[in-house]
Formats: C-alpha cells, structure tokens, sequence
C-alpha cells in the first residue's frame, strides 16, 4: 500500500541529510516498529508520510489515495473542551456519520477506557488518561495507514495492554501501522517487522521472528571474575563466549550444552550474580545494533 | 460540517475561558462605567454651578458689580464669607472712586489649589464683563444720561441692555475630531467600547498558539482541512464577539449610565451607520487578531504583543486621554491609530449627528486596515500552518 525508494530529506542549514535515500514498502495488514535514536530520522519519516513534509527527493507511492490516523506524541486535543466534546468534534473533522459514527465512537471510548471521563475537562485529566484521549482521537479516524508515535507515554500498565490490543486489532482487521516507541517490549509485541534507522539510513529491516530467531543465549555474571575452568568447559563443549568484565554471554547453545555449565556453576563455591537463559529481547538487540544508545 | 463544528469548538472553548470574558467584556465595561463617572463633572454640557467669596467694600457701585456678577454666574452662590478654600474677588477700598480712572486696577482674585483651569476661566470672564458693566454704569451716571430716581436693579437691566447684543450662531457638525465637544458619555461608552473590541486580538491569538504547541494544528493539517475552513472558523466567532460587545456596551451607554445618575447615550444619525460602524471595527479587529496570530511564537508572546500593541494605539488614538486636550502634535500623531479612526466615526454620530456620508472616509480606513492586515496575516497564517512539525520530544 505504500512505497519509499531512494528517499533524500535536507533541512535547510544542515550539513548531513536527515534521511540518506529510504527504501521502504509497507503491506496492508502489516504492523512496523520504527526505531531508532534521537536524529535517527524518525520524526522526518512520519513527518513526510503525513505530509506534514514536502518530498524534496525520492518516490512516494501510495495505492490509493492515502488516509492517515495520527497519534502524535503531543496531546493534540482541545485542553478547554470536555472528552466527549473533543470526540464528538473531532468525529465531525472526520466526516463521521450515522451509524458508522456512532459505533467508531463507543468502540474508541471503550478501547480507550472514557466512558466514564466523557463529561470532564480534557486539561482536568490525569496525564495517563489524557494519552487515553489522545489515542482515542487518532483510533476514531478511519484510515488505511496509523502512525502511532510514543503513544502509550505515561499510560498505566492495564490501559497499555488494551491499547496495545487494539494496535493489534488495526493490523487484524488489514489497516498498516506504523509505531515508533522506545518502550521497546511494546513494539516487539505489535510489529511484525523492525526497521532501525540510524543518522538517517535503513540500518536494518527485518522481519521480527527473523530478527529474534529461534536460538537460545545464556548470560552469565559473577560478583568477582570467571571461576576457573569455565573457559576449558566452553572449548571443549565447543561453544564460542563473548567475555564480559565479570562474565560472559553465549549467543546460542542446546540443551546438552546449558545443562553441562549448570553443572559447573552449581559445583563452584560462589553462586553468580546472573544465570539468564533465553531468546534475546528486541532491547537487547537494539542497543547492541545501535551501539548501546536507545 | 467541518466548518461548523470548528466555529462551535472556538465559542465553547471561549466560553470556559474567564480570562479571555473578562478581558472582552468585563474590562471595557468596567473602564466605560469607572471613566464615565470619573469625567462626569469636567465634561458636561452645563458648567459647574461655583461657590465664590466676594469681599466688596458697602457702597452702590460695589453692590452693582455684585448683581452684575451674580447675573454672570446665573446658577452660582456668591458669598460675602466662609471658612471654605474657595475662590474670591476682591474688590478694592476705593472700587467706587477709581471707576473711571485709566488705566484701571480692577479687582484682585485668588483661587484654591482644587480650582480647576476651565472654572478659573469662567470666574475671570464673569469678573470682567461684571467690572466693564460697572464701569459703563460709571461714565453713564458721569455723563448724567442716566436718571437717579432707578433702582439697582432698573440700572442693572440699563446697562445689560447696553451691552448685549444678539449672536447669531450656528455649530458646523458632523466630521472632525469632536472628543472637545463631547460630554463624558459621548467620549467614555465609544472610546472603551472600541478598546474593548481591540481586545478580541487576544484569545484570537493565544488560542492559535495554543492550538500549534499542543500538536491539534498538526492533526487539523494532516487531514487536509481547507485554510480557508481554518481561517474562518477562527474569524467568525470573534467577528461575532465584536458586535455582541458592541451592542453590550451602547445598551449600557443607553439605560445603564442613567442609572447611575449620568447622562444617558442618545443614538442620533443615521441608523444605518451603527452597523456599518460596527462591522468595520469588527474586521479590523479580527484581521489584527489573524496577523498577531501568525506572528506570536508563544501564547506568552501573543499576550504581551497583543496587550501592548492596544495599550500604545489606545494612548495614541484618544481612548485614553480625549484627542481635545492633547497638543496638536500629539492629535496629528493619534491619526495613525485605527481606534482613533473608529472614534472620530464615533463622535461624528453621537456629537456631530451625522450622517452615513460623514463617517464613510473612518469606516474605509478601517477596511483598508482591515485588508492589510487580513492579507499579511493570511500570508503569514499559511505559512505558519505549512510550517506546521510533527514534533519529537523523546
């Protein structure tokens, strides 16, 4: 539904291009994480697919004719008008009517958890519940594509889960997303596929299962060093150990191997401060990829 | 649809705001009742009555000058003593010998600090038409042309009908800077209605602020909502405003100074004009609103750009000090500020009852300044909107 190739951004008194020729395709019904750190090129993405940004260089194709949700990272709403009547205008900015209109309205206020907030001033709301707010605005648009920027900030753990649920409906239901947030574990639940930017380049675009992948680390700490003779268990149960200052980690083992070091560690006299087995996390991925920045 | 419902949102959010009511209607009423008040007993129609101590030595010619005086001073007590500070005529011992001496030492007068210029000017005329009747009456009686049998009063009425003549005249009205000729209720309601209206350039502007910094400008943009549908859902509420102030504050010039034990407002002129008026200070406003709009950065910005910029073209344009008493400089200098030009429209109604015709040329600057403004705001307003970024605090 969406195509960038070879897309070039300059702001005006800058010496580096915001972003350095994007290659990007988006499917109906695809959910992408877009990461990255401050200045990745992020924001000047988001910002040219709504149009908020001229294309200076590149292509940008839609099929069709685009329509965006939008959950910026600000509150964009009306702090003067009460929660119903930012809905209700803002349902009136979409066009929405009749039926449709009435159902796209309940069914933001209950994702979003408002029944109970209609009648209150937005400015009155708590700072998680005016995210809700925000959320509610952008989900009542109906669209083909939603970029979702930093839109669960300050929301409480239980509202985040439903909200995260319907980002997910959106994809279910054949509408693309595109999400960006730095809690990570929220965009490793939603997207199908990551891409990273870095000082405006695709540093990688991958689909998530791919990024992940099935192998199984382990992580090791101790308070100290090492004990001795880990290092001749590694080699002769042939397994490659990235050192750390007080430990090591195994990027992949099995579970013949996991079950022999258990051993080891179980006959020292100390205990480790960490014994971690599983799959990376996207964080964990992430800061290795982009250099330990987030 | 979209544009009703951004017209609604704008008179909702106006509506909660009780600074932005406060600034729009109750300031410029409060202003109009408080100045209307205060300028009351210095700009009325009838003079003053004066409390005045006459120190004069018994004789005819003294008691004559007395009655001549007091016929000056029609609604005014003339005392021969009290101990209040009030002004006094003196006449001297020897008044009635030196009558016919030339050159002549008249009467001496003292005023207290309170007294003020226009009174002392009124006391100084009457004191010198009552001092040049006596002095008639004087060479009269010298040259035995007046018989001795008339009272005081027969003199009195001789001599008046020796020096009064009748004067023809006739008032020039309508245009012109009128803010002399006005009593306080034709100055006060207009100037502070205009001030009042001026005002509407603040919630204009802070609510676009408002509305950039908090990202609905960025959402407004992204749906592809026409700048037009922007700029007229802002414009009309405020246009609305205005002309619901308008008719506000005359309501009060009408029947609430009466009320209050001052002259009532007249709407003499064409009834025409009013609306007219009204609408062309309307577009003005709210074009300066559009272009301080586009030119704040912040909503602190618009608030010290937009009181300022209305504080200097009220001080400047006659609304706060009447352009009458201003020196000629500084009148010629108040033709710069449209508040004046709306005043002038004004004055030229309530004082100089005229006609469509004579308040044309204020009402078309008005509109010229409308144009300029609305156009550089416009301009201005697009790109601001253009410029419009999604923004990224994380």
């Amino acid at each position: 539904m969406l195509e960038l190739r070879n897309v070039v951004h300059n702001y005006p008194g800058t010496s580096r291009a915001a972003l350095q020729g994007i290659d990007l395709q988006l499917q109906v019904g695809e959910c992408l994480g877009l990461l990255g750190s401050n200045g990745a090129g992020k924001t000047t993405l988001l910002s040219l697919l709504s149009g908020v940004l001229a294309l200076q260089q590149g292509e940008l194709r839609w099929e069709g004719q685009p329509r965006l949700g939008l959950v910026p990272q600000q509150l964009a709403f009306y702090a003067g008008l009460k929660v119903g009547e930012n809905l209700e205008l803002f349902a009136d900015l979409y066009r929405l009517r009749g039926a449709e209109r009435r159902q796209r309205l309940q069914q933001c206020i209950d994702i979003c958890a408002l029944e109970d907030k209609l009648t209150r001033r937005s400015e009155q709301l708590s700072g998680g519940e005016q995210r809700r707010l925000n959320f509610a605005i952008g989900l009542l648009q109906p669209a083909d594509l939603y970029l979702f920027d930093e839109a669960t900030v300050g929301v409480d753990a239980a509202s985040r889960q439903q909200l995260l649920a319907a980002v997910e409906q959106l994809t279910a239901d054949g509408k693309a997303v595109i999400y960006t947030s730095h809690y990570l574990e929220e965009v490793e639940r939603v997207a199908q596929r990551i891409l990273l930017l870095h000082e405006g380049q695709v540093r990688l675009d991958l689909d998530k299962r791919q990024l992940l992948g099935d192998d199984h680390g382990l992580l090791l700490e101790w308070p100290d060093a090492a004990p001795t003779g880990l290092s001749e268990l590694l080699a002769h149960l042939q397994l490659s150990a990235e050192v750390l200052p007080k430990g090591l980690r195994i990027a992949a083992l099995n579970g013949q191997q996991l079950l022999a070091i258990t051993e080891f560690v179980a006959a020292q006299d100390g205990l480790p401060n960490l014994l971690r087995f599983g799959r990376p996390s996207l964080e964990q991925l992430y800061l290795r990829l982009n250099g330990g920045r987030l | 649809m979209r544009l009703r419902a951004l017209v609604r949102k704008e008179v909702l959010l106006l509506l909660r705001d009780p600074h932005a009511l406060a600034v729009l209607f109750i300031m410029p009423t409060l202003f109009l009742l408080l100045m209307a008040g205060a300028m009351s007993s210095y700009m009325q129609d009838k003079p003053p009555a004066l409390r005045v101590i006459i120190e004069a030595p018994q004789d005819d010619a003294s008691q004559f000058f007395s009655d001549a005086l007091q016929a000056q001073l029609a609604d005014s007590t003339l005392l021969t003593n009290s101990d209040e500070r009030l002004a006094r005529v003196r006449l001297p011992a020897d008044f009635t010998d030196t009558l016919l001496d030339s050159p002549h030492q008249g009467p001496s007068l003292s005023y207290p600090a309170q007294f003020d210029k226009l009174s002392r000017q009124r006391l100084h005329s009457a004191v010198s038409i009552a001092l040049a009747q006596s002095r008639l009456l004087a060479y009269l009686e010298d040259s035995g042309v007046v018989d001795a049998e008339l009272s005081r009063a027969e003199r009195l009425k001789l001599v008046q009908q020796r020096t009064q003549s009748q004067i023809n005249e006739q008032e020039q009205l309508a245009s012109g800077d009128l803010s002399g000729r006005a009593n306080a209720t034709q100055l006060s309601v207009p100037a502070w209605l205009i001030f009042g209206m001026f005002f509407v350039v603040l919630p204009m502007a802070g609510g676009f602020q408002r509305e950039q910094q908090s990202g609905t400008l960025l959402r407004l943009r992204c749906l592809g909502l026409n700048l037009g549908t922007l700029v007229l859902s802002k414009l009309l509420p405020y246009f609305a405003i205005n002309l619901l102030q308008f008719a506000l504050l005359l309501s009060i010039g009408v029947y609430g100074l009466p009320l209050l034990g001052l002259p009532a407002l007249s709407l003499p002129g064409s009834a025409v004009a009013y609306p007219l008026l009204a609408i062309s200070v309307a577009l003005a406003t709210c074009s300066l609103g559009l272009l301080l709009a586009s030119l704040a950065r912040s909503s602190e910005q618009a608030l010290l750009l937009g009181g300022g910029i209305n504080i200097l073209l009220a001080a400047i344009g006659g609304i706060m000090v009447p352009k009458s008493v201003m020196p000629a400089a500084m009148a010629q200098l108040a033709e710069i500020s449209p508040m004046s030009w709306a005043l002038d429209a004004f004055l030229t109604l309530l004082v100089g009852h005229g006609s469509l015709a004579d308040i044309a040329p204020y009402c078309a600057r008005l509109l010229l300044f409308a144009a300029l403004c609305g156009m550089a705001g416009l301009l201005l307003f697009t790109r601001r909107v253009q410029r419009t970024q999604w923004t990224t605090h994380y």
